[in-house]
């Protein structure tokens, strides 16, 4: 019984301490709050070293403002079942992103409701370090 | 006719025992083909592609590195976290698009194929479509024969169940956790199925000019079940290092 709970304890360290390792930062995003855009996609862009969702939002006062949403490599999107098909120029699309701290209008996607109502999420390496706020 | 069946028989068994002799002479070595995930980096894979009963292998001391190496080593490091506690990364060999070399790549941060063939062991990892040939049973070379790369040059050979790597031939700018190295850095590397799914590779990094000791850490593959490597190209890729050595985005309108 001791053997079998110091597996799991050794189980849950490793899962703890287990490398959280990407080629490229994403301390360029803001950790503390994210956006939700609703928004209609101009591009999709299947690429890597990451993909891209170009989209315009309409903003309160009527005016459009576009926003690029950066995505992980499309080798993990397609490993947890993104296809490059999912998304096409003109959909209305629901974005969940951590914005940029420099302020530009770009965004680290976190999560995507596509045109079908299919919620998608991305495979964001420690997403849990991003806060999700629900800012429109 | 009867006398010509009779022959074709007895050379078809002569034929199967030639053959048996032969299976008996060449020593089988462990299958190591097929693809492979690094333990814990499971982002992005789903449960059905990896192997069950993971099994930890000792964790990794750091590096000894000498003076002034050390002093270097650690204000980089220093440098990259202040850097990133203010959301201004520095900008590393993945913003220019460079693959990881040796022995960063057997970090194996996405999935990693091994295919063994007659004389060379090939070890292609998928990002940044990274591949490294281990050419087998032969000496290694000497370093003034080799042009440095960011894979080196690569022999091994089979002692046991063990695979014993040998590579030199590393180009300076190649860094594993940007620790420095000499020309000279040596990477070893034993390779050994600790279970039928689950590949441990011990590398030991020897470099007498920046080491004061060789430095030993192991990585832990898990054998994936069904899974063939994608295509990775860096295609378009937005970041850049700006004048001050910053990772930048490129916010393109010409992209919309």
């Amino acid at each position: 019984m001791t053997g079998r709970t110091g597996m799991l304890s050794l189980a849950v360290v490793i899962a703890v301490l287990a490398p959280v390792f990407a080629h490229h930062s994403f301390a360029v995003y803001d950790h503390t709050r994210t956006l939700t855009l609703s928004g209609t996609v101009t591009r999709f862009q299947w690429t890597n070293p990451h993909g891209f969702i170009e989209m315009d939002v309409t903003q309160s006062d009527g005016t459009v403002k576009h926003f690029s949403i950066e995505l992980t490599s499309i080798n993990m999107m397609q490993r947890v079942g993104w296809r490059s098909n999912m998304i096409k120029a003109g959909d209305k699309v629901q974005v969940v992103m951590a914005p940029l701290l420099s302020g530009e209008p770009v965004g680290l996607g976190l999560e995507v409701v596509l045109a079908d109502g299919k919620t998608m999420a991305l495979p964001v390496p420690n997403i849990g370090s991003f806060k999700r706020t629900t800012q429109e | 006719m009867r006398a010509h069946r009779l022959l074709l028989v007895a050379a078809s068994a002569l034929l199967v025992v030639a053959s048996h002799i032969i299976a008996a002479q060449t020593p089988s070595v462990p299958d190591i083909t097929g693809s492979w995930l690094r333990q814990g980096f499971t982002v992005g894979v789903p449960a059905s592609a990896q192997a069950s009963a993971p099994k930890a292998p000792p964790p990794a001391a750091a590096p000894a590195v000498k003076e002034p190496y050390r002093t270097e080593w650690q204000s980089r490091l220093k440098a990259i976290r202040e850097a990133d506690a203010k959301g201004q990364p520095l900008a590393n060999n993945a913003v220019a698009c460079l693959p990881d070399g040796m022995p960063g790549m057997m970090t194996a941060v996405f999935p990693m194929e091994i295919l063994q063939s007659r004389g060379q062991i090939t070890i292609i990892e998928e990002a940044y479509t990274q591949v490294r040939r281990i050419l087998m049973d032969r000496p290694q070379k000497a370093l003034d024969d080799i042009e440095p790369g960011f894979y080196g040059h690569s022999v091994g050979r089979w002692e046991g169940d063990t695979l014993i790597v040998d590579t030199i031939g590393i180009k300076e700018n190649v860094r594993y956790q940007n620790v420095p190295h000499s020309k000279e850095m040596r990477i070893r590397e034993r390779m050994r199925l600790v279970a039928p799914d689950m590949l441990w590779n011990e590398i030991t990094i020897e470099d007498p000019t920046v080491l004061e000791k060789p430095w030993t850490f192991t990585f832990a593959y898990q054998r994936m079940k069904d899974y063939t490597l994608l295509e990775y190209i860096c295609e378009d890729n937005r970041e850049y290092a700006d004048d001050q050595g910053f990772q930048k985005i490129r916010v393109d309108p010409a992209q919309r």
